[in-house]
């Protein structure tokens, strides 16, 4: 079937200016809205091509709600994500890991059924089911055999107005954050140092403390403050539906409208936004963790995902940090063997946040040594062009993983609501791409100057504790047991 | 949904779609780890990863730039009883690629000097796993589980073996992971079968002669008895717990049935296990259990990781499960529910053609029933309770059973010990013993 609204412009042309907007709705949609619910009646916003073969058309509900819907026909599935806009950032200083918290309490009991009751019947219908949670978003994702999509829409509809909060699961998901904490995190070194990093660059900005929670602020969430979180944030003029795989609009959008149209929109708060102010001078931290090598953690203050500049130092960071032929590769874990691991990324988020480059040392060798050779390498990044070849190289690596990336409906859902959450621009990834193939070695050099400034960086110098002297005696202690 | 067209020699699998213009590439042989010699354990992994190095004798350098400009990538991954080489690549540069791949099972350069220094990178590596618990309880747990057995060496190897390999190993072991009858072919995505045919043909003929050698290890037994290994590891807040023992074989008459008894009571988010660890008590984030599969019979583990204060009453409540599970064995009810879940979500093992091709690649290189996956809702709606009960009763071991714990030991093994009723052994091993 056709799919509705599709507009004759679209998929011929490609990039930013290939939308349509403002079309006439078709006689189904209007029929539609003719017998809506309250808050149900949908709009056509835009139709927007997709990569070379696929097309997005964005819906919205009189409540607010967006529905992003890309046909994919190719298996019989269908990736049902919901994005919140809501993330790490929104919490309060003492009420750290709230929007976290939630990744687990939506899992739990709803009006009507029992608790579990959600999973059960999802897993019942064969479906994929998870969530997760960062600095500015929260999403939750099902993938269902198509015959199954009813129920999930059902599902989703109602865990975003009739969540039960009780004590008893607020203080058992509780418990289960606090494991995953001490997963992650606690005894985890990369976890652990990724977050005192953060915690030194930003003093200001609501980006310094971690998604996951400090630990004090977990365990004394009360269901009060849940309560207040979830008529606050969870409703649906602050969410987006994307919806990708074998569904037309005109299956989705009458379930859709029934079930969300009844719930209406929040009124949601003023963010109140702390920027940042500029790092005007180097800070160091050394930590003692147990691990059997030096690590060395540097942050260097970068750009919002949203700013132009962001994937020209994307592309800079590829070059220097993205696979074994990088430069910091060859140069720390081939040449010198002086690291087992190198690595860095550019933070894809809202607010300008941190490029983090992570390095495990070897036996014997220093964090100090490593970054010796690290400024040296952005020095020269600074100052030498960077060659026609290393950028094609880079150029490829982003083009395979963006295509990858695209194999399966979930796959293209999380890149659609991913892009559309942050930037309010779904299809950005193919745009991305567009624009890393004009960045030449005059846009690299100027980020490199711009963004690898000392003074602009954090250090976190980690070394090893000393094993305790009790446990070398632990190999000679087989036999009997003593209970 | 179109399934994937196989030549009859069981040796080339294609699946072509033009959805992206992707191809995903897979060359496996059996030819693996399990025909290391004793006291050169890591050679198959460390000769695979040089392979990929060296290829044409280029030098890594130059290989890895080679890969990364043409929009591609390539694995070697090499487990007890396969090595897979695995690649994706864009599709205007799949000629070049298949140059490149060709000379890396060929023509590998193998020089002396990339193997040493392999060899100090792979000894680093060995120490930077030591951070990770998770790894640590595994490695812990197959070697006692599989005791004297193939099965219970290390892939990466050790220090004391990697030091025994000379080049002279690797280039022997290099002529029997290309071997040309050993090779299996895969390809998924924006290629034609003939095309695929080709490529498949050019590698082989260009590849060294041999055989696919036969496996020649006897199915694992394990020693007897609830055997507590205990890996001390300074200040863990949480603890790493595995408990398991001899697990299933994919020719098994009860291997379905097991493994829908399996998913009952540790395989999804609402099973029994998680439910009971998590759910209820918060006790771990994660609570799964798991029957791999391999051309020997493998292992069974329950997987959770608790805080250490919860650690011991956690181990107690696994062993209450498991034991309910044997001998109360799941309710028709559980049965029900779990063939729905099982039948659906099949979906989504099959959803694309990289998927459905791996699974036809695993069914020739892990020796699994003729139209193992192909009939697999078949057999998942035919299984019976009385199947799956059986099946419990019979391969679950409540007596011989292994319990690995990495933590903190003088404050867990007092505890621990007590909440194991009839536990035959303990043994506290310190984290960064080499195994």
């Amino acid at each position: 079937m056709q799919a509705p609204n599709e507009s004759p412009k679209a998929g011929k042309s490609s990039g930013r200016g290939a939308r349509s907007k403002g079309e006439q709705s078709p006689p189904w949609l209007s029929k539609l809205n003719a017998s809506a619910p309250e808050f149900g009646t949908i709009t056509h916003v835009e139709t927007l091509p997709f990569g070379p073969s696929l097309k997005l058309d964005r819906y919205r509900l009189q409540n607010g709600l967006e529905v992003l819907l890309c046909e994919d026909h190719s298996a019989p599935v269908v990736a049902y994500h919901t994005w919140y806009r809501v993330g790490s950032r929104h919490e309060q200083e003492g009420k750290t890991g709230l929007a976290h918290l939630f990744e687990h309490l939506m899992f739990n009991e709803v009006e009507g059924r029992a608790a579990g009751e959600f999973d059960r019947l999802l897993e019942e219908a064969g479906s994929e089911v998870n969530a997760s949670t960062w600095l500015d978003w929260t999403q939750y994702n099902a993938a269902v055999p198509k015959d199954q999509l009813g129920l999930v829409i059902g599902l989703e509809a109602e865990r975003m107005s009739k969540l039960v909060l009780r004590d008893p699961q607020v203080t058992s998901e509780k418990e289960v954050v606090a494991n995953e904490r001490r997963f992650r995190v606690d005894d985890d070194v990369e976890g652990a140092v990724s977050e005192l990093l953060w915690a030194t660059v930003f003093q200001t900005h609501a980006y310094k403390w971690p998604t996951i929670g400090w630990m004090p602020d977990i365990q004394g969430f009360t269901t009060e403050d849940c309560e207040a979180f979830y008529r606050t944030f969870y409703a649906p003029n602050n969410a987006t539906l994307v919806v990708v795989g074998d569904v037309t609009a005109a299956q989705l959008l009458p379930r859709v409208s029934k079930a969300y149209g009844v719930i209406a929109p929040s009124q949601l708060p003023l963010e109140d936004v702390k920027p940042e102010p500029p790092q005007a001078e180097e800070r160091r931290i050394e930590v003692k963790k147990s691990t059997s090598t030096e690590k060395l953690l540097v942050g260097y203050r970068s750009p919002a995902l949203g700013d132009w500049d962001h994937p020209i130092l994307s592309l800079l960071v590829e070059v220097l940090f993205g696979g074994r032929a990088s430069r910091l590769h060859q140069r720390l874990v081939r040449e010198l063997e002086m690291a087992t691991e190198v690595r860095a990324f550019v933070g894809p988020f809202k607010d300008p946040s941190l490029t983090e480059i992570f390095v495990s040392l070897r036996e014997g060798k220093t964090a100090e040594e490593a970054l010796v050779v690290l400024e040296q390498e952005l020095l020269r990044a600074q100052n030498e062009p960077i060659s026609d070849s290393e950028i094609e190289r880079a150029r490829a690596r982003f083009e395979l993983g963006l295509l990858s990336g695209l194999d399966t409906v979930d796959g293209k859902a999380s890149t659609l609501g991913f892009y559309d959450t942050v930037l309010a621009r779904p299809a950005t990834a193919f745009e991305r791409m567009e624009s890393i193939h004009r960045i030449g070695a005059s846009e690299l050099r100027r980020a490199a100057r711009t963004y690898f400034q000392p003074t602009a960086r954090s250090i976190v110098f980690v070394r090893p504790q000393e094993v305790r002297a009790e446990a070398a005696e632990a190999e000679a202690a087989a036999g009997e047991p003593n209970a | 949904m179109s399934q994937p067209a196989t030549v009859s020699n069981r040796r080339l699998l294609v699946e072509t779609s033009h959805a992206l213009p992707l191809i995903s590439i897979g060359i496996g042989t059996r030819n693996s780890a399990l025909h290391d010699a004793e006291g050169l354990e890591g050679l198959s992994r460390l000769t695979a990863r040089l392979m990929r190095r060296t290829g044409g004798g280029r030098d890594p350098q130059a290989i890895d730039t080679e890969i990364d400009s043409l929009g591609a990538s390539i694995s070697a991954d090499v487990s007890h009883s396969v090595t897979l080489f695995q690649g994706t690549v864009i599709r205007r540069s799949l000629d070049a690629f298949m140059q490149l791949v060709t000379d890396i099972l060929a023509r590998p350069g193998l020089a002396e000097s990339e193997l040493s220094r392999l060899v100090r990178e792979t000894s680093a590596e060995l120490v930077e796993t030591l951070d990770d618990d998770r790894s640590l309880a595994r490695r812990w747990f197959r070697k006692r589980l599989f005791g004297e057995h193939t099965y219970s060496r290390s892939l990466n190897g050790t220090s004391a073996t990697l030091s025994n390999i000379r080049l002279e190993h690797v280039v022997a072991c290099a002529r029997r992971l290309a071997a040309q009858d050993g090779l299996v072919f895969a390809f998924s995505g924006d290629i034609d079968a003939e095309t695929a045919d080709r490529y498949a043909q050019e590698l082989t003929a260009a590849a060294p002669p041999g055989p696919e050698l036969t496996d020649n290890v006897p199915d694992p037994v394990v020693p007897p008895g609830r055997r507590l290994i205990l890996v001390d590891k300074p200040e863990r807040t949480q603890t790493q717990i595995l408990i398991g023992g001899l697990g299933t074989h994919p020719a098994d008459p009860d291997h379905t049935a097991l493994s829908v008894g399996n998913t009952i009571f540790g395989g999804t988010f609402t099973a029994r296990l998680t439910q009971e660890v998590r759910s209820k008590r918060g006790w771990s984030y994660g609570a799964y259990s798991s029957f791999p599969i391999d051309r020997r019979r493998q292992g069974f583990n329950l997987w959770t990781f608790p805080k250490a204060e919860d650690a011991a009453p956690c181990i107690a409540l696994e062993l209450e499960l498991l034991h309910a599970l044997r001998d109360g064995g799941v309710t028709k009810k559980e049965l029900g529910w779990v063939k729905r879940y099982l039948t659906r979500s099949h979906a989504f093992a099959i959803d694309t053609p990289s998927k459905r091709i791996g699974l036809a690649l695993d069914e020739l290189l892990y020796d699994l029933p003729a139209r193992y996956h192909q009939d697999y809702l078949a057999r998942i709606a035919s299984v019976t309770l009385e199947e799956v009960n059986a099946a419990l009763q019979s391969r679950i071991s409540d007596e011989d059973l292994l319990i690995v714990v990495v933590g903190t030991a003088s404050e867990l093994r007092d505890k621990i010990e007590a909440v194991i009723p009839n536990l035959t052994s303990t043994e506290v091993v310190r984290f960064d013993t080499e195994v």
